[in-house]
Order: structure tokens, then sequence, then C-alpha cells
């Protein structure tokens, strides 16, 4: 469904991605580990159209995304959550989901959108009038994982969506996820819960320093002790 | 003494949505794009002429012209945008200097047309309704005031109904708030910065032409504009258009009240230095909440 071929990405002199190459199928829930630094947030910008690679070559259901800008990518229904959930602070709940179901084709569906992202994550629809800015870390969270489904996506990807928040909430969000995954939707997830990211994951893999170092099936990596102690104390 | 407070007061507030009006676009283009579009003022004082053209030669009232002026000046908002400002930023490090450097070149150029065509003279709108006035009681409401308070307040009111209530609006608040979250939710920038420039531009229309039902102009008159602009927008916070409705009839009354106990020359002195005061101690805006 998706396809990273040896993509180089390069902030002014300094190189961030190494020749990555990774593969999402359909239906998948693909999760990526790696250490702080390590470019994970820079595959995604870079696969969202917010950064251009020096090379390589990104393709989503057969066709070429290189070049193309962000909407037009966001429009194919590849869709991210971004690192730091990147909310519109001064605008409601409600308001931030409509934003969510801008690209024309998630445009006609909006309000049964909403009406299944309520079904999905209750706590928005009590605060369904409230500033975004004022929502508690959890419930932004929430937010930004709910104006993502609001654009309908086939893929979605995820850039540490349970950072900073509690035991409980961390558990609650990767349920959520794996509850969309059962319901057909594609998940890229990178996290740095690395024990319950990997045991949701079809298959991982690890990047380090900008490169892939390892890759395989999430109970795989599981089994390898050297991953699980190396990224557990993140 | 009282009469007279009660007369200016409402003068005032009837100049105060002629200010809003004629900020609210500046406000929008500073908000989305970080831009400071010092030629807005000189836009508004594009339509006014235009008004005064149409009206002197061809007996248009200048209000009717506007069915002209809005979407030409809406196009000239986009044609900004693309030419003038999307390039600057491609190449520019400070985009808000160098915007503002460039804006104010062209001011400084539009201005000099305008004096080419239309000459240094001051020019006072005459309308059919010139002169007239509409009574309350023993308070005199001038009809050209009337008329361009109601042509300000529809248009704050219409402007406010885009920005909260349909997806463009809200689009256009987004990119303003989050213009990296709204990129990722698929928002095209370029298409909601166009309609931004637009609208800005087209509002500087109806400002221009609202501002000259009440005031005399001249080629260099966008200038003092620009000083009402800024007073408006930095009290109002910029981006918000109840808040540039606010502080224009803030300012507006003030204009009003203390007319009646200085010398209108000083009522732009008070402004200065109420401006001042503003940015030393609220410099994020007095109504920004
Ligand atoms: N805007 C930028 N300009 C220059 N260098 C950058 C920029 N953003 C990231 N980098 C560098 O690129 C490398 C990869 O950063 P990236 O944010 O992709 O890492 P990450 O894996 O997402 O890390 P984290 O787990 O901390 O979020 C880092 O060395 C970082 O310092
Ligand atoms: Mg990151």
């Amino acid at each position: 469904m998706l396809t990273v071929q040896n993509l180089n990405v390069f902030y002014g002199s300094l190189q961030a991605l190494h020749d990555v190459s990774l593969e999402v199928r359909e239906g998948e829930f693909v999760t990526l580990i790696g250490s702080n630094g390590a470019g994970k947030t820079t595959l995604l910008r870079t696969i969202s159209g917010l950064l251009a690679p020096a090379s390589g070559e990104i393709t989503f259901r057969g066709e070429r995304l290189n070049g193309l800008s962000t909407h037009d990518i966001c429009e194919r229904g590849l869709i991210q959550v971004p690192e730091g959930r990147e909310l519109f602070p001064r605008m409601s709940v409600v308001d931030n989901l409509d934003i969510g179901a801008y690209p024309p084709p998630a445009r006609r569906q909006r309000l049964q959108s909403r009406e299944e992202v309520f079904r999905l994550l209750p706590r928005l629809e009590e605060r369904r009038n409230q500033d975004a800015g004022t929502l508690s870390g959890g419930e932004q969270q929430m937010l930004a994982i709910g104006r993502a489904l609001m654009a309908r996506p086939s893929l979605l990807m995820l850039d540490e969506p349970s950072l900073g928040l509690a035991p409980i909430l961390v558990k609650h969000i990767m349920e959520i996820l794996q509850e969309l995954n059962r319901q057909g939707l594609t998940i890229l997830l990178v996290s740095q819960e690395v024990r319950l990211a990997l045991s949701l994951a079809d298959r991982a893999y690890v990047l380090e320093n900008g490169r892939i170092i390892r890759s395989g099936t999430g109970r795989e990596l599981l089994a390898d002790t050297g991953i699980v102690s190396a990224y557990l104390g993140l | 003494m009282l009469y007279e407070l009660v007369q200016s007061t409402v003068s005032g507030l009837l100049i105060g949505a002629a200010f809003a009006v004629l900020s609210v676009g500046f406000s929008l283009t500073w908000g989305v794009t970080q831009v400071l579009n010092i030629a807005h003022a000189a836009f508004a004082l594009l339509a006014a002429y235009l008004g005064y053209f149409a009206s002197s030669y061809f007996q248009v009232d200048p209000v009717l012209v506007l069915v002209v002026i809005v979407p030409l000046f809406f196009v000239l908002g986009v044609g900004i945008h693309q030419v003038l400002i999307k390039i600057t930023a491609q190449r520019a490090h400070d985009l808000a200097l160098s915007s503002m450097i460039l804006t104010f070149g062209l001011a400084v150029v539009m201005e000099n047309v305008m004096q080419v065509l239309w000459t240094p003279d001051p020019r006072v709108l005459k309308t059919s309704y010139t002169g007239k006035a509409i009574f309350v009681g023993p308070i005199a409401i001038a009809t050209t005031h009337l008329i361009s308070f109601v042509l300000a307040m529809l248009t704050i009111a219409l402007l406010y109904v885009f920005v909260h209530h349909t997806l463009t609006g809200k689009a256009v608040r987004a990119v303003w708030q989050n213009p990296t979250g709204a990129a990722l939710s698929g928002v095209n920038m370029g298409r909601v910065t166009n309609i931004t420039y637009g609208i800005a531009v087209a509002t500087a229309g109806i400002g221009g032409v609202v501002m000259s039902l009440i005031y005399t102009f001249d080629p260099s008159t966008d200038m003092v504009w620009l000083v009402y602009i800024f007073l408006v927008v930095i009290l109002g916070g910029v981006g918000s258009v109840l808040g540039a409705l606010l502080a224009g009839l803030i300012i507006g009354l003030t204009v009003g009240i203390s007319g009646v106990f200085i010398p209108l020359v000083w009522v732009n002195l008070v402004l200065f230095l109420a401006l001042i005061l503003l940015l030393l101690l609220r410099p994020s805006g007095l109504l920004q909440r």
C-alpha cells in the first residue's frame, strides 16, 4: 500500500535519513521504533510532503507521491497524527474536527464521520464546544486522532501519540488503534512504548541514526532481548 | 455640553464602525501570513477615488460602485499574494520585514499614480444625500454617516459569519493558528491564503468608500488611515473580526468625545499617545484572550 524506497533526506548539509526503505501493506499494523533523534519524525514528515527528499521514491497505492503537496497527499487518504498534535488551540473541538474533514472526498461525509469519531472517543463529545487549547493532554491527543479520522484515511500514520501520557491513557490509546486496525484501517505507528507497540504490530522496523537497522514481525522483535533492552529504558 | 457629548458619542460610534471595516482585512492578512500589508490603506484610498470618480463623472452613487470595486479588489488581492508575497516568501529570510518594505513601496507607487490621475487637491464626496440628516430627538445623524455605518456593520457581520461558520473560513483561522496542523489536515494552503488576501483587499475597498463618505481625502491620506488601522488591530488583537469591531468603536468614540474637549487637530495626538501606551502596557492587544 505504502512503499518507501532508498529515501535520503537532508536538513541543510546534515543527512537525517540514509537509504531508508520500508513497506506497509493493506490492513497491516506496522510499528516503527528508534531512539530520540533517529529520524522517525523526519520520515513521517517526508511521507506527508512537508519535507522534500534529496532522492528516493515514495509510492502509495501504486502512485508516486514525490513532489505532491501535503493537501494532495491527504486527499489520497494518507493521513498523519503529528508529533506534538498540532491542534488549533483557539478553536473548539468541533471546529478542529471539521477542519479534519477538509479534503474534498471527506467533506460530504463530515457529519457522519463526526458521529463515528464521537462514538469511538466519547470524551470529545462531552467537550465539543471547548477550545482545544484548554483540553488536558490526553484529550488533546484524542482530538488529534479524531481530527485525522475525519479525513476518512485508508492509512493512518501516528507519531508518538502516547508521549507524556499516564500509563492508563497510553493503554487506552493503543486499544483504540487496535480497534481501528481491526475495522480495516492500515496503521503505521511511531512509538517509544516499545513493548506495547511491538505486541500490537504485525510487522516492525527499527530506525537508528537515520538507517533502518532491523525489521521483522512484532513477535520476532519482541523476542529479541537486545532490542527490548536497548529501547525499554527510553 | 451634555448635548454635545451625546451628539459626539453617536457620531463617534458611527465613525468607529468605518475604522473597523477599514482595518479588519489588514488584521486578517497579518494573522494568516505574518505579512504587514502597508499598501492596505492605499487600496482603500484607491476605492475612495474610484467612488469619487464614478459619482462626479457619471453621477453614480459611490456605494453602488462597490458592485465593481469588491470583485475587482478581490482579484487584486489574489494578485498581490501570488506576485508579491509568494515570491518574497520564497526568497526572503524575514518575511514580515521584507514584505513590509515591499508593500510600503507599492503604497508609494499607488499614491503617485493617484496624484497624477486626480491631482493633490483634497476631494469631498458629493452624493444626493450629502448634507442631509436624520433627527433622533435633538440629535442629528448625518445620512452619509448612517449609510457608512450600515455598510460597515454589514461587511463585518458577513465576514464574521464567513470566518466562524463556513469551512473555508474555519480553514483561514486554522492556517493562522497552526500552519503545520492545517497542512496535515489537508487544507490547501495556497488556496486559503489567496482567498484571505482577496477578502482582505476587497474589505479595504469597502473601507475606503465608507471612509470617503465621512472624511475628505487626498493622495497621501492613506498614511493617516494606516495609523487608525494599526490602532484598531493592535487594540483588537491580530486576526480577530470581533476584536477589530470593538476596537474600531472604542477608537471612534475616543475621536468623537475628545473632539468635544480639545481642538480637532489634537485628536490624532491623543490617538498616537494611546497607541504608545497600549504598546507599553498590553502589546498583545487589549481584547485578546
Ligand atoms: N528542522 C530541523 N533542522 C535541522 N535538523 C533537524 C530538524 N529536525 C530534526 N533535525 C535533526 O534530524 C535528526 C532526526 O530528527 P527527528 O525529529 O526525525 O528524530 P525522531 O526520531 O523523531 O526523534 P524523537 O524521538 O526525539 O522525536 C535529529 O538529529 C535532529 O536533530
Ligand atoms: Mg520525533
